[in-house]
């Protein structure tokens, strides 16, 4: 990747990756993923680690 | 007049058609005239009459019942349900009917077919008019095919992919490069061609209406899905890739980069996911030569630094050589005892040296040995997983999809394999970025690695702490009853691995003695919006079960159909796949044999979508609200599997239930339902169907609940499933925590599981880890910019901040 610096500065447009598991692999950011996942991705909640939920 | 008029007409048609219109005019002619002209005869005093019709371009032609006769005439004997006489009375009914509807106006071609199609139906013709439909809807798909096709072809060629949700069907592939767009384009006319001349129609209506979806059907009449590579057949004397013939390789380097050479080229054999199940058995074959040749030279590096020697070389080699005859053994990163024995005593005789010398000499050049291969191996394994997550492969267009599983090879060759790829896999790639592939799949096995006493325990909770931080290993558990079936301890290939997003291929009704994971695998699948079949049966489950038998019926013979066009293939077809035997038993053809019979150790599978949204449909309630659900959701999974089964059985082909990993489908599906019948609470009102047999991702349930909940469909499911566990970033990087989620899942039955949890990249200063809206190591929030001095600043705090090479 390209980074651009201006002003002795670095950085400027640059996002953060966010790295999940698609359906089973890895997508390295999530500009790739189609709506449909994009969308089930954002309603994913955690699971937390009681028996009883 | 007008019946000499019409004659002339009829005439004139039998000049002009080819010989089959020919024989189906005379016949019409001969046949139905005197009715025709009867029936018009009787009726000329109706004021209204019908001159003309419009045509689908706006053209306006002379009106012409014989035409419509002679499509009646054809729909009737498609489907032995009448003769000219009938096509004739059906004609007269449709001109009737034209007639009453179009007073002022000339109808269109669509008015006069759904005429005919009515006209059939009350002539009690029901069989011609379903005929007829699909005639139709067969015309329609072909002229829409065209116009479609250069549609998706412009959306391909000038929108960006990342406002095209089509380019991002599979986000494997870059929508935005040349090579990416043109496998897009190619992608889209081999499905236009493969609808129009390839499916039957009933399968070409479910696929386009969505009760069905065809798996890669891109690929339909070109290839299979994918394979397990066994590496150590491939490699013993070498291999060739088909574009050049590689030496069987000789060092841990070379076997890596081999290993890598292998998924590729498989690759652009095949649609699907590249494995290899023995990674760390293959792998281990080139630890062992590396060490060996590493041995001979520190020992010879040793004796000639002692001896002050110029050139000990060929005495050293000697008495190794000796040493390998007299015992039969090989120096190894644990040698025997008699192996080592052999070389002191060597060295004692040749170099006239004592033997407390000559074993110091051996343990030093054991431990360097040791050392350097340890070295090498890592080396190795980060060149592998750096080749994987850069070369190129099928036209440029994508990284290979690739899988490698180890976990289980005890031998301390294998452990340093598993070691060190789980070490490379930890450090990440150039900047430090996460590894995309492969697909890292740790085997779980009790006796071998489950349990504190186990061999390889240590390299588990390795992986696990790798895992918490990288997203891989995923996990298979060997002890799963439907797994340990199969195990045979010491035969490797009896353990099951996992290809692609979840693919599973272990049993095998085509050849019982042959239940390996090795050299197989899946030959195509399609799924079923079983969603789709519980809204239509309007919550009455028996209609449901109906309903789903057939469309099984439906997708089984699709499955077969596309079997037929995979079968005729030649070994050619495949130079990799079948030209080096990596398919079982491909080594056994000729090249005048088709791949019938060595593709029957494949499996054909039925996947699914949606099992939450499914019940929830036909009860009112998905399987994480209550235990009754559950049942139902195992008694309709069980119902699909029984299907495979008995069809395995039926045939001796290898049928299986798959719970689709469904990434362009998790959409598709459910847009067109929502045309269909709306939104409908708790089934039709998101963006997505749930994956496979998922309890929902929006519902709040425990890790235990929800592995105890889904275990049970894994057994069913025996062409691929997986589970995910979601942990929020602080407890993933708690490795107690996820251990207990790991062995929750192995305790359950589980068969292939992941924990999915954030992990975020800053690029600009390389901070790996959970990111809210701001940068933990450098503050920044996203796009933001900071100065220069703070990340020098940073880069004495962390030496090992990515170099940020390309800045302008």
């Amino acid at each position: 990747m390209t980074i651009k610096s201006t002003n002795e500065k670095m950085g400027q447009g640059v996002g953060f990756e966010r790295i999940r598991r698609i359906t089973g692999y890895l997508v390295g950011t999530m500009d790739k993923w189609n709506d449909a996942k994009r969308a089930e991705e954002r309603d994913r909640v955690k699971h937390s680690l009681t028996k009883n939920a | 007049m007008y019946a000499l008029h019409k004659h002339e007409k009829i005439q004139k048609y039998l000049l002009t058609f080819d010989s089959i219109c020919v024989n189906i005019l005379c016949r019409y002619a001969l046949r139905t005239q005197y009715v025709v002209f009867g029936r018009i005869s009787e009726r000329k005093d109706r004021l209204t009459m019908i001159h003309s019709i419009i045509k689908r371009d706006g053209r306006v032609v002379l009106y012409d019942q014989n035409k419509i006769a002679a499509a009646i005439l054809k729909a009737l004997e498609a489907s032995g349900d009448g003769n000219a006489a009938d096509a004739a009375r059906v004609a007269n009914d449709v001109q009737l009917e034209l007639e009453g509807k179009f007073v002022d106006q000339a109808p269109n071609i669509e008015s006069v077919q759904d005429a005919v199609e009515r006209q059939l139906m009350n002539h009690g013709f029901n069989a011609a008019a379903k005929a007829y439909i699909l005639y139709r809807a067969n015309r329609t798909r072909a002229r829409e095919a065209n116009t479609k096709l250069m549609k998706t072809i412009d959306e391909i060629t000038n929108i960006d992919a990342r406002i095209s949700d089509m380019k991002r069907d599979n986000a494997n592939i870059d929508g935005n490069t040349a090579m990416g767009s043109m496998l897009q384009i190619g992608a889209a006319g081999a499905k236009a061609y493969n609808e129009m001349y390839l499916l039957r129609p009933e399968h070409a209506k479910a696929y386009r209406e969505g009760d069905i979806h065809i798996h890669d059907f891109d690929f339909y009449s070109l290839t299979t899905t994918c394979c397990q590579t066994d590496i150590i057949k491939l490699f013993k004397d070498g291999f060739s890739t088909g574009h050049g013939y590689l030496r069987e390789p000789q060092s841990i380097q070379s076997y890596a980069a081999l290993a890598a050479i292998a998924i590729q080229s498989n690759q652009n054999d095949q649609h699907g996911g590249q494995s290899i199940p023995n990674f760390d058995y293959g792998m281990g074959e080139g630890v062992a030569k590396t060490y060996r040749k590493a041995f001979t030279r520190r020992l010879r590096d040793g004796v000639e630094d002692l001896l002050d020697l110029e050139d000990a070389e060929y005495t050293v080699t000697a008495v190794i050589a000796d040493a390998e005859k007299t015992t039969g053994e090989v120096a190894k990163l644990q040698s025997s005892d008699a192996y080592i024995a052999a070389v002191v005593e060597g060295l004692t005789k040749a170099f006239k040296m004592d033997k407390a010398t000559a074993e110091k000499l051996v343990k030093r050049a054991a431990e360097r040995a040791y050392k350097k291969t340890d070295r090498d191996t890592k080396q190795a394994m980060e060149g592998f997983v750096h080749n994987l997550n850069t070369m190129h492969s099928r036209a440029g267009a994508q990284t290979p999809f690739s899988s490698i599983n180890y976990g289980t090879d005890t031998s301390p060759e294998g452990r340093m394999v598993i070691k060190n790829i789980l070490l490379a896999l930890n450090d990440g790639m150039g900047h430090g970025e996460t590894c995309i592939f492969p697909i890292h799949i740790f085997k779980v096995k009790e006796g071998v690695n489950y349990n504190e006493t186990d061999p390889n325990y240590d390299l588990f909770r390795l992986s696990m702490q790798v895992s918490a931080k990288r997203l891989f290993p995923n996990y298979t558990f060997l002890d799963a009853p439907y797994n340990l079936q199969y195990y045979v301890p010491g035969r490797p290939e009896t353990e099951v691995a996992t290809m692609g997003c979840r693919t599973r291929v272990m049993g095998n009704v085509y050849d019982p003695t042959r239940e390996i994971s090795y050299s197989r695998g899946n030959l195509s699948f399609t799924s079923i919006n079983l969603p789709r079949i519980a809204i239509e049966s309007k919550g009455d489950e028996k209609v449901f079960f109906e309903k789903l038998l057939s469309m099984m019926e439906l997708v089984a013979q699709q499955l077969l159909d596309r079997f037929e066009i995979q079968a005729s293939k030649h070994i050619y077809n495949y130079p990799f796949l079948m030209g080096q035997g990596v398919w079982l038993d491909s080594d056994k053809l000729s090249i005048h044999d088709d791949l019938r019979e060595v593709l029957k150790h494949g499996t054909l599978s039925i996947g699914f979508i949606g099992l939450a949204e499914t019940l929830t449909a036909l009860y009112g309630q998905h399987h994480g609200q209550s235990e009754e659900m559950q049942e139902k959701g195992k008694a309709i999974l069980g119902f699909m599997r029984k299907f495979c089964d008995d069809k395995s059985q039926e045939l001796k082909m290898n049928f299986s239930l798959l719970g689709t990993p469904a990434e362009g489908l998790s959409g598709r599906f459910i847009r067109m339902d929502q045309k269909r019948y709306g939104k409908i609470p708790g089934i039709t009102d998101r963006e997505y169907y749930t994956n496979s047999f998922h309890i929902p991702v929006w519902f709040p349930i425990s890790a235990y609940d929800k592995i105890r909940l889904e275990a049970p469909y894994h057994a069913l499911c025996n062409a691929g499933h997986i589970s995910y566990v979601e942990l929020d970033g602080d407890t993933a990087q708690n490795v107690e925590a996820f251990e207990t989620i790991v062995r929750c899942m192995h305790d359950f039955g589980i068969g292939y599981g992941s924990i999915n949890h954030p992990v975020d990249r800053d690029p600009v200063c390389g901070y790996v880890g959970i990111i809210g809206d701001v940068c933990p190591r450098c503050g920044r929030r996203e796009g933001e910019e900071i100065p220069f001095e703070r990340i020098e600043e940073l880069k004495r705090k962390y030496p090992k901040m990515p170099a940020f090479q390309g800045i302008e």
